[in-house]
C-alpha cells in the first residue's frame, strides 16, 4: 500500500523555516541544462529527479603523426585535455516542507530546457499538483505509483553495485552488501508504507501485487499514537527501541512454564502479542511501543516468507517508510525473516530505497531515451551515501539527512557486462578485502589514503601548469576527498 | 497457541454463587458407573469427560417354540423387553467458577469405579491439579494439549455427521453443514487462542504445527482492553459488532480517492489498520476501535491460514479456539477474510463441538486400551445440548444456559458403520433431500407436524407398556423433553447440524429410548404381522394367475399399496385408528392411477424383459401388510427370475418399521408356506441383513459393515429403496453406481403439495447410472 498516508500533518506541525538558502553548487547541481523532470511526493519527503548534461574535462592521448611532425620531440604521443559532455541523473530528496523553496530555486536556475512535462508519482502528487504547475510552468503528468517503484527498483539493482544489503545489528559490520547479480529477476518487493504491498517482480515490465496486509507502518504509527500518546513516528521508534516487550506480551513460558518442547516452541517465543495487557495493571509507553513493533514486524516477516515460498522466490527486498533507514525496523524484520525461514530467505534492504519512486517516474518519462540501454554508475562525488542508522551515533548527520540527500548517476558511454569467462558470475566479488568488515585493515587504508592526499594534490596541480585556477580546484578536491574519508571513518558503509 | 491466557481473572471478577444445586438427572448423568475420567481446563471453561455404561430397555422378538407351546396363542412371536448395557461418552462443559461444586458432586455420586487416574489437559490443568486430586482422590495425569486437541478433532469429524459447518451471516441459514467425508485427512486446524497455532493434520497420529502467529485472541483482548478500557472479552466483541472501522482505518480510497484499479484494489479495502489514528486530533469511539482491531486480527489470521493452506495444498481449514467459539462476529470476519484471500478456493470451516476437542482427546488418550477408534459412535440427541444460537441478541436465555452447563453425549454403536459401496460419489452424497435449516416454510411445517403428532406418540408409548405403573410418568417426561427439543429447534434450527425430517425423527427415537420406551409400536407391529401372514398365500396365488405383464405391474402396485400402511404418517394413522377393517384392497384403491407423479414404470418394465439382475439390495420399510403382502411377493418374483436378494432392515426399532429381528421370524414363517422363499433361504439366494440404522430414514453413508460386505460379495446391481422416509425425505437425489428403484407413496398432503402431487401420489423412480438416457418420466418441481 502507498506510503503516503496523512503524514504531512505531523511534519507541518514542525514549523520549519521555508526560506532557507540553498547552496546551489552542492544541492541542485547542473540545473542549467536540466531536462526531463520527475517528482515523487511521499508522506513526508519529496524526491526530485532530473537529467542533465555535464561538461567536464577529459584527458586524451594521441599518437604524433611522425611523418609530418618529425623533429618536434621524441615523445611517442601527446596529451591533450578536452571538454566532454556526459549525461548525468540527479536525484535530490528533501522534506515536503521545503517543496516551495525548492521549486522556486529550480525555476530560477533552469536555463536551457525545452521540457514541458514533469512526471509525478507518490500519494502526495495530487496534493501539490497545482503548486508544481504554477511554480515550474510544467504540466504534471501522473504515473502509477507501483509501476514507478518497481522500475526504480530494477534500475538501482541493475546499475548500482552493492545496492542491496543485509542488516545484522550485532555483527562486526551492521551492513553486509550483496554482490550485484547478473540476473536481478525474479524478486519479491515488500513495500511497507501505511499498509503493506507484496509485489512479485518477474521482469522489467512484469510485476504483480500478489499480496498485502493492512498491518503496516500506519498501524504502528496509529496504534502507537493511541497507546502512547506519542504522535511522531520517529519518537515511537525511539520508544520502541528502549522498551521491554515481555511485560506486555504473553510468552510461551508464561503459559507453559517453559518451552513447549513437542511443538518446538521455545519459552521466550511470543505466544500472544499484548496477551498480558487485558489483565495487567500497569502500562508503560515504551513497553507497548516495543510490543507493537515486534507484532507488526513479525507479522510482515511471516507474510513475506510465506509469499516467497509460495512463489519460490529467494530474494526479498524490503522498503517503504517503515523501513527507510530505521535500524530498529530493519532489525526486527530481519529477525522475523530468519525465524520463519530458518535462514533460507534473507531480508534485503536497498541503499537508495527512498529514491525508487522518483527514479521510476523519471524513467517512465525518459523511455524514449532508452535509459535501460546504457549502464550507469553512481557518482560518489555527488552522492550523499547511506546514513549511519544507529540513532544515537551521529545525530548531526541525521539532522542533515532530514534536509537534503542526493544521488547522482553518470551515464557510461558503453554498456558494461560480465567477463564471460567468470566461473560463477553471481558469486564473483571483485574486492579481496571488505574494509567495512575488517576494522584493522580499514584503519590502515584510511590513514594511508589520507597520508597520500597531499601528494595527489601536488600531482594534480602539476598536471595543469598553465591553468591559473587549478590551485583553487585542487584545494576544493582536497577538502572534498578528506571529508569523504572522514565520513567513511565514521560510516564505513 | 493455548487458549488459556489470563482469562480467569476476568471470570473471577464475576463473583458467582458457587453453591448452585445441580440437577443430577440432567447434568452428570450415569455417574454411578462412570469410569475413565478426563478433564480439560481452559482459561474460563472446564470440560469434563467420562465414559459410562447405560442400562436401558430394548425390545426383543422371539419365535414361540410351537412344539411345546402349541395352544397358548395364535401369535407368531413373543415380544420381550430386556435390559441392555451400552457404552456412552459424556462430556460436560461448565465455567471454571463451578469447578469445586462439580468435583464435589462427582465424588459424591461415583459408586462403581475402579479408576485411579484422571487425564488432564489445557493450560489451567496445573492450576487445579491439587484441587482435583484432593476432591476426587484420583491422580492427575497431564496430557499434551495439542495432541489432545487433534485427537478430539479427528474423533468428532469421523463420528458426528454434520460436525463441520460454514458460517454465512447473511444467508437464509447462518450455518451450512458439511457432509461427512469418507476420508477426513489431510486438513489444517487453525486454533485461535491467545495466539494462533496452525497445525497440519495428516493422519490419526501425524500432525505438525507448521505455523503460528502471536496476533490472536489475546491480542484482541489485550489491545482492546488498552484501547477501550473494557476488560471483558465478550464485551469487547459486543463493542466490535457495533462499531464502524472506517473512521479508524485508512482505506484505499482515503489514499487514492477511489479504487487502485491497476492493482485490483477496491476503494473500500483497508489499506492500513488504524492508519487514521496517528493524525486524528480527537479520540475515537470505543466501538470503532474494537471493530478495527477485530478486522485487523481476523484478516491477518485469515491470510496466514490461506497461505499455509496453499503452501501445503490443503483445502479443508477448520478454525477453533476461544476467539472463534460460538462468536458469530469472529466467525463472520474470519470467513470474510478467507473468501477474500482465496477467492472462494478455500472455505472457512467451524466445528459444532469445537469446545470439547481437548476433553475428547484427553479422554481418548486415557482410553486407548479400549480402542475407542475401533467403534462407530453416534451423537445422542436426547442428552446433548446442541449448538447454541450465536446471534448475540437472539436468545439471551439460551446463552445464559450455555454459560453454565452444556453437554454432549455419544453412544457407542454396537457395529461399525460404513458407506454403501454402491454410492456413485461418497464424498458428495447428502442423505437428506431438504435442509430445513435453509427452508423456513418447510421447517415450520415439519416442526408443527411433529408437535401435532406428539400426543399420538405418547399414547402409543403408554399403550406399549400397559402393565408398568410408572410408564405414565416416563411418557410425560418424554413428552416434555421432546417438546422442549422441538422448541429449541424452532429457534436454533442448526442445534444438531442440518435440521432435517430425519433428524427430527431420530431425535424422537433417542428421546423415547431415553425414557425406556424402546419400541412403542411393538404390539401393533405384532398384530399386523400376524394378520398379514394370513393373506400371504392368497395374494401370491392371485398374482400367479395373472399374465407375466399383468403380474409385473400388480407386484409394483402391491409394494406401493403395502407402503400406505405407515403409522408414522398422520393421514394414515388417522385412517387406521378409525377404520380397523382398512386393508390391502382398500389401500390399493387409495393409490393414484397412472401416470404417477413420478413414473418410470415403462422403463422398468422394459428392463424386466432383459436379463435378470445379479443381486438386488432391498431397503424395506414397514411391518405388516407392507413387508408381507407388498415386498415379499416382489422378492419372490425376483428370486424366480434368478436374482439374488438381500433384504436390509433396521437394526433397532423406529415407528412401525420392520426390524431385522422381526423380519427373520417373518421370513421363516413365509418360507414355511412358500417353496420359492424357502429355496431362496436354503440356497442362500435370499439373505437378511441389518442396516445398522434405527431411523425411519436412511443414511447410506452409515450402514452396517456386514451389509457393505455382502453387497460387494454378491456383486449387487440393483438397489431398491422403499418408503417416504428412505426414498423421499432421504436419498431422493442419491446417485448410485448401479440401477436403482425408489418407490414411495406420499402420505403427507403438505409434501404432496410441494412435489406437485396430492395425498397418495406415487413416486416410482427407476434410474440407470451414466447410461445417459432419461429414465425419469416426471421430475417433481
Amino acid at each position: 500500500m502507498a506510503e503516503w498516508s496523512g503524514l504531512h500533518s505531523s511534519t507541518s506541525r514542525h514549523t520549519m523555516d521555508k526560506s532557507i538558502t540553498l547552496p546551489p553548487d552542492e544541492i541542485f547541481r547542473n540545473l542549467e541544462n536540466a531536462k526531463r523532470f520527475a517528482i515523487d511526493i511521499g508522506g513526508s519527503l519529496t524526491k526530485l529527479a532530473y537529467y542533465s548534461t555535464v561538461q567536464h574535462k577529459v584527458a586524451k592521448v594521441r599518437s604524433f603523426d611522425h611523418a609530418t611532425k618529425e623533429a618536434t620531440s621524441d615523445e611517442l604521443y601527446e596529451i591533450s585535455v578536452q571538454e566532454e559532455v556526459t549525461a548525468r541523473l540527479h536525484f535530490i530528496k528533501f522534506e515536503n516542507a521545503y517543496i516551495e523553496t525548492c521549486l522556486d530555486f529550480v525555476r530560477d536556475h533552469l536555463v536551457n530546457t525545452d521540457t514541458k512535462v514533469i512526471k509525478a508519482t507518490g500519494g502526495g502528487a495530487h496534493k501539490f499538483k497545482e503548486l508544481i504547475e504554477r511554480k515550474l510552468g510544467l504540466r504534471v503528468d501522473k504515473e502509477d505509483e507501483m509501476t514507478c517503484l518497481i522500475k526504480g527498483c530494477n534500475f538501482v539493482l541493475r546499475n548500482i553495485p552493492h545496492e542491496a544489503f543485509v542488516y545484522a545489528k550485532h555483527a562486526d559490520s551492521e551492513f553486509r552488501f550483496q554482490t550485484t547479480q547478473p540476473d536481478i529477476f525474479p524478486y519479491l518487493l515488500v513495500n511497507i508504507g501505511s499498509g503493506v504491498s507484496i509485489v512479485k517482480v518477474e521482469s522489467e515490465d512484469k510485476f504483480e501485487r500478489i499480496g498485502g496486509s493492512s498491518i503496516g507502518g500506519g498501524t504502528f504509527w496509529g496504534l502507537g499514537a493511541l497507546l502512547t500518546k506519542t504522535k511522531r513516528f520517529d519518537e515511537l521508534l525511539q520508544l520502541a527501541s528502549k522498551g521491554q516487550h515481555t511485560s506486555v506480551d504473553m510468552l510461551v513460558k508464561d503459559i507453559y512454564g517453559g518451552s513447549y518442547g513437542s511443538l518446538g516452541l521455545t519459552g521466550d517465543l511470543i505466544a500472544s502479542s499484548f496477551g498480558k495487557s487485558a489483565t495487567a495493571d500497569k502500562e508503560f509507553r515504551c513497553y507497548m511501543a516495543k510490543s507493537l513493533l515486534h507484532m507488526i514486524s513479525n507479522d510482515i516477516g511471516q507474510l513475506a516468507c510465506l509469499y516467497a515460498k509460495l512463489h519460490n522466490l529467494s530474494r526479498v527486498y524490503f522498503g517503504g517508510f517503515f523501513i527507510r533507514g530505521h535500524p530498529v525496523t530493519m532489525h526486527t524484520i530481519t529477525y522475523s525473516i530468519n525465524f520463519f525461514t530458518k535462514g533460507e530467505v534473507q531480508a534485503l534492504f536497498l541503499r537508495h530505497e527512498g529514491y525508487l519512486g522518483a527514479i521510476g517516474a523519471f524513467l517512465k518519462g525518459a523511455e524514449e531515451d532508452n535509459p535501460n540501454q546504457y549502464s550507469w554508475g553512481e557518482n560518489y562525488a555527488g552522492s550523499s551515501g547511506l546514513m549511519s542508522v544507529s540513532p544515537d551515533m551521529n545525530p548531526m548527520q541525521r539532522a542533515r539527512s532530514g534536509t537534503f540527500d542526493m544521488l547522482e548517476m553518470d551515464r557510461l558511454e558503453r554498456k558494461l557486462v560480465n567477463l564471460p569467462l567468470l566461473q560463477d558470475a553471481s558469486s564473483y566479488i571483485p574486492d579481496t578485502v571488505d574494509l567495512a568488515e575488517d576494522a584493522l585493515a580499514r584503519e590502515y587504508w584510511l590513514y594511508c589514503f589520507e597520508e597520500a592526499l597531499d601528494g595527489v594534490v601536488k600531482r594534480a596541480l602539476a598536471s595543469q601548469p598553465d591553468m591559473p585556477e587549478a590551485a583553487e580546484r585542487a584545494e576544493k578536491f582536497r577538502q572534498k576527498y578528506r571529508h569523504k574519508l572522514q565520513t567513511l571513518r565514521h560510516q564505513p558503509l | 497457541m493455548a487458549e488459556w491466557s489470563g482469562l480467569h481473572s476476568s471470570t473471577s471478577r464475576h463473583t458467582m454463587d458457587k453453591s448452585i444445586t445441580l440437577p443430577p438427572d440432567e447434568i452428570f448423568r450415569n455417574l454411578e458407573n462412570a469410569k475413565r475420567f478426563a478433564i480439560d481446563i481452559g482459561g474460563s471453561l472446564t470440560k469434563l469427560a467420562y465414559y459410562s455404561t447405560v442400562q436401558h430397555k430394548v425390545a426383543k422378538v422371539r419365535s414361540f417354540d410351537h412344539a411345546t407351546k402349541e395352544a397358548t396363542s395364535d401369535e407368531l412371536y413373543e415380544i420381550s423387553v430386556q435390559e441392555e448395557v451400552t457404552a456412552r461418552l459424556h462430556f460436560i462443559k461448565f465455567e471454571n467458577a463451578y469447578i469445586e461444586t462439580c468435583l464435589d458432586f462427582v465424588r459424591d455420586h461415583l459408586v462403581n469405579t475402579d479408576t485411579k487416574v484422571i487425564k488432564a489437559t489445557g493450560g489451567g490443568a496445573h492450576k487445579f491439579k491439587e484441587l482435583i486430586e484432593r476432591k476426587l482422590g484420583l491422580r492427575v495425569d497431564k496430557e499434551d494439549e495439542m495432541t489432545c486437541l487433534i485427537k478430539g478433532c479427528n474423533f468428532v469429524l469421523r463420528n458426528i455427521p454434520h460436525e463441520a459447518f460454514v458460517y454465512a451471516k447473511h444467508a437464509d441459514s447462518e450455518f451450512r453443514f458439511q457432509t461427512t467425508q469418507p476420508d477426513i485427512f489431510p486438513y489444517l486446524l487453525v486454533n485461535i487462542g491467545s495466539g494462533v497455532s496452525i497445525v497440519k493434520v495428516e493422519s490419526e497420529d501425524k500432525f505438525e504445527r507448521i505455523g503460528g502467529s502471536s496476533i490472536g485472541g489475546g491480542t484482541f483482548w489485550g489491545l482492546g482492553a488498552l484501547l477501550t478500557k473494557t476488560k471483558r472479552f465478550d464485551e469487547l466483541l459486543q463493542l466490535a459488532s457495533k462499531g464502524q472501522h472506517t473512521s479508524v482505518d485508512m482505506l484505499v480510497k482515503d489514499i487514492y480517492g477511489g479504487s487502485y484499479g491497476s492493482l485490483g484494489l477496491t476503494g473500500d479495502l483497508i489499506a492500513s489498520s488504524f492508519g487514521k489514528s496517528a493524525t486524528a486530533d480527537k479520540g475515537f469511539p470505543k466501538e470503532d476501535m474494537a471493530k478495527s482491531l477485530l478486522h485487523m486480527i481476523s484478516n491477518d489470521i485469515g491470510q496466514l491460514a490461506c497461505l499455509y493452506a496453499k503452501l501445503h495444498n490443503l483445502s479443508r481449514v477448520y478454525f477453533g479456539g476461544f476467539f472463534i467459539r460460538g462468536h458469530p462476529v469472529t466467525m463472520h470476519t474470519i470467513t470474510y477474510s478467507i473468501n477474500f484471500f482465496t477467492k472462494g478456493e478455500v472455505q472457512a470451516l467451524f466445528l459444532r463441538h469445537e469446545g470439547y476437542l481437548g476433553a475428547i482427546g484427553a479422554f481418548l488418550k486415557g482410553a486407548e486400551e479400549d480402542n475407542p477408534n475401533q467403534y462407530s459412535w453416534g451423537e445422542n440427541y436426547a442428552g446433548s445440548s446442541g449448538l447454541m444460537s450465536v446471534s448475540p441478541d437472539m436468545n439471551p436465555m439460551q446463552r445464559a444456559r450455555s454459560g453454565t452447563f452444556d453437554m454432549l453425549e455419544m453412544d457407542r454403536l454396537e457395529r461399525k458403520l460404513v458407506n454403501l459401496p454402491l454410492l456413485q460419489d461418497a464424498s458428495s452424497y447428502i442423505p437428506d433431500t431438504v435442509d430445513l435449516a435453509e427452508d423456513a416454510l418447510a421447517r415450520e411445517y415439519w416442526l408443527y407436524c411433529f408437535e401435532e403428532a406428539l400426543d399420538g406418540v405418547v399414547k402409543r408409548a403408554l399403550a406399549s407398556q400397559p402393565d408398568m405403573p410408572e410408564a405414565a410418568e416416563r411418557a410425560e417426561k418424554f413428552r416434555q423433553k421432546y417438546r422442549h427439543k422441538l422448541q429449541t429447534l424452532r429457534h436454533q434450527p442448526f442445534a444438531y447440524g442440518s435440521l432435517t425430517v430425519r433428524s427430527l425423527l431420530d431425535t424422537r427415537e433417542h428421546c423415547l429410548n431415553e425414557f425406556n420406551f424402546p419400541d412403542p409400536y411393538s404390539k401393533i407391529k405384532q398384530r399386523e404381522n400376524d394378520m398379514a401372514l394370513k393373506y400371504y398365500q392368497k395374494v401370491v396365488k392371485s398374482l400367479e394367475e395373472l399374465s407375466w405383464e399383468e403380474r409385473q405391474f400388480a407386484l409394483i402396485r402391491g409394494v406401493l399399496a403395502g407402503n400406505v400402511f405407515d403409522w408414522g404418517a398422520k393421514a394414515v394413522s388417522d385412517v387406521l385408528e378409525s377404520e380397523p377393517e382398512f386393508g390391502f384392497e382398500q389401500a390399493k384403491r387409495k393409490l393414484e392411477e397412472r401416470p404417477w407423479l413420478v413414473d418410470s414404470y415403462d422403463q422398468w418394465f422394459e428392463r424386466l424383459k432383459g436379463p435378470p439382475h445379479k443381486c438386488a439390495l432391498f431397503f424395506v420399510d414397514n411391518s405388516g401388510l407392507d413387508i408381507i403382502l407388498g415386498v415379499m411377493p416382489f422378492v419372490r418374483e425376483l428370486l424366480s427370475r434368478g436374482t439374488e436378494v438381500v433384504l436390509a432392515s433396521n437394526s433397532a426399532p423406529a415407528l412401525n418399521d420392520v426390524t431385522n429381528g422381526e423380519l427373520q421370524i417373518l421370513t421363516e414363517s413365509i418360507a414355511a408356506m412358500d417353496p420359492v422363499i424357502q429355496a431362496g433361504l436354503r440356497e442362500d439366494r435370499l439373505t437378511l441383513v441389518q442396516s445398522g440404522s434405527s431411523s425411519p430414514c436412511l443414511d447410506l453413508s452409515r450402514l452396517d459393515k456386514v451389509l457393505a460386505m455382502v453387497v460387494r460379495e454378491r456383486k449387487t446391481d440393483l438397489v431398491i429403496i422403499e418408503g417416504m422416509g428412505r426414498a423421499i425425505h432421504t436419498n431422493y437425489y442419491a446417485m448410485l453406481s448401479c440401477e436403482s428403484l425408489k418407490m414411495a407413496v406420499i402420505k403427507n398432503s403438505w409434501l404432496a403439495d410441494r412435489l406437485g402431487g396430492k395425498l397418495f401420489s406415487v413416486v416410482f423412480k427407476y434410474e440407470v447410472p451414466a447410461a445417459g438416457h432419461d429414465s425419469e418420466a416426471l421430475t417433481p418441481p
